[in-house]
């Protein structure tokens, strides 16, 4: 539906605020594929795509789920994610721009994703909509919904936990756990 | 008779400290309280607790020969609050083994002791206070990342045997409400409150007065004291923590 556009950065961002601000700042029509650290492992295919109207965010597609709009910046989960920026001009993206079940509230990436209200309200006075009206917590409403994701998180931690235990030398202060 | 509790969150900008020094007056009302900067490496309490200037502090407890963990405690708005410093110098020449001495001794004398907590579980020292505590409180903020972080306190919590008291959806913007019933399910404590964002918040640290004192009505303040008042701290024996402070693995130099 999105032609390819110009590659203009690649990265690993633990921080989204800081890409979505640059975002913001150049104006950007185009698009960014974000892959969580997950896929960059290899596993699922995680990535979603967030395309942008002059630097504001206005739609969002998540491939593995074929899921739009909030549910599939829910499905894009907590970084750190391989951040891959394209520029690409607003008459390609027309069409994608056009289909109201990939809309995103112009805030809710800031808000919900990134975790940065003060560049949400930013984003929203650039958009022309009410910049002090929060989104509600459709994306991580989303992202909740998601059973399988969030216990891959905990497992992930349990694991981390143990590993980094032992390594600290806090290994005898662990508590037995079934699960563990 | 003490319960320890680590206020804890896995990424900074929580409202981390606005929710130790809320959760320590509202329970200051029924319980001996003392509240303690467990973040030793970024010390943000003495601002909210109106001890920007005095002369001593935790870090002066934790060099060696330093000074007694009496010279360090502040008897403020009902509680018994323990800062740090800010001084990277004397962060270095402090020694984080002390700490749980200090606490054990801080454990002895009190109903209810608040571990602020480091908004990190990347080192030793700063997942320390979730190890020792009995329960932990997560400070959440409606986001996928925090959310995703608190789930990764609460299992490093659970790993090392210490349960979770519940949660806090703080500085919350906009309609969360069924996100914070979704996440709930996930959590091993109850949602102990929705914290609205507050004004009245930031204006509290400006003053260096914690919100509970500064903006008693605020919709904030009756959103923590509803919290307080569900964590319901458990009779423990006293000589119990300060053991297990005392016992706990010693941790690596900063």
């Amino acid at each position: 539906m999105i032609p390819e556009g110009e590659l203009l950065r690649s990265r690993v961002v633990t921080d989204l605020a800081t890409a979505l601000e640059d975002v913001l700042d150049r104006h950007l029509d185009g698009y960014a594929v974000l892959a969580p650290r997950e896929t960059l492992l290899g596993a699922a295919d995680g990535r979603g795509v967030l395309t942008f109207e002059d630097g504001v965010p206005a739609c969002a597609y998540h491939v593995e789920t074929d899921r739009g709009g909030p549910a599939a910046l829910g499905d894009v989960g907590a970084g750190p994610y391989r951040f891959e920026l394209y520029a690409l001009e607003a008459a390609a993206l027309e069409i994608a721009h056009d289909a109201d079940e990939l809309r995103v509230p112009p805030g809710m990436p800031a808000e919900r994703l990134a975790g940065d209200p003060a560049l949400a309200t930013r984003t929203r006075r650039r958009a022309g909509v009410d910049a002090d009206r929060p989104d509600d917590g459709g994306a991580l409403e989303a992202f909740l919904e998601d059973e399988a994701t969030v216990e891959r998180i905990r497992e992930s931690a349990r694991r981390e936990a143990r590993r980094r235990a032992e390594e600290w030398g806090l290994g005898d202060a662990l508590a037995d756990r079934p699960d563990g | 008779m003490v319960e320890a509790f680590a206020v804890a969150s896995g990424k900074g900008g929580t409202g981390k400290t606005t929710s130790t020094l809320a959760l320590g007056m509202a329970l200051a009302e029924e319980y001996d309280v003392t509240v303690v900067d467990a973040d030793t490496g970024m010390a943000n309490l003495l601002f909210h607790a109106g001890l920007a200037d005095v002369e001593t502090t935790l870090h002066d407890v934790l060099v060696e020969g330093g000074a007694p963990v009496e010279a360090a405690t502040y008897e403020r708005f009902g509680m018994r609050v323990v800062p740090c410093g800010t001084s990277l110098a004397a962060f270095e020449a402090a020694e984080p083994e002390r700490l749980r001495a200090v606490v054990a001794d801080l454990a002895a004398d009190a109903d209810v002791l608040l571990l602020d907590s480091p908004a990190t579980l990347g080192s030793k020292s700063a997942i320390l206070p979730i190890v020792l505590a009995d329960r932990v409180v997560i400070v959440l903020q409606a986001t996928i990342p925090a959310v995703s972080d608190g789930l990764k306190v609460q299992e490093y919590a659970l790993s090392y045997g210490t349960d979770v008291a519940g949660t806090i959806f703080n500085r919350v913007r906009g309609d969360v409400e069924s996100a914070a019933e979704k996440a709930d399910r996930y959590f091993e404590g109850p949602l102990l409150a929705t914290v609205p964002e507050s004004e009245a918040a930031q204006q509290a640290r400006a003053a260096g007065r914690p919100l509970l004192a500064h903006a008693p009505d605020s919709e904030a303040a009756t959103a923590y004291r509803a919290a307080a008042a569900r964590l319901d701290p458990r009779d423990g024996d006293s000589g119990d923590v300060a053991d297990r402070f005392r016992s706990a693995v010693v941790p690596d130099p900063p």
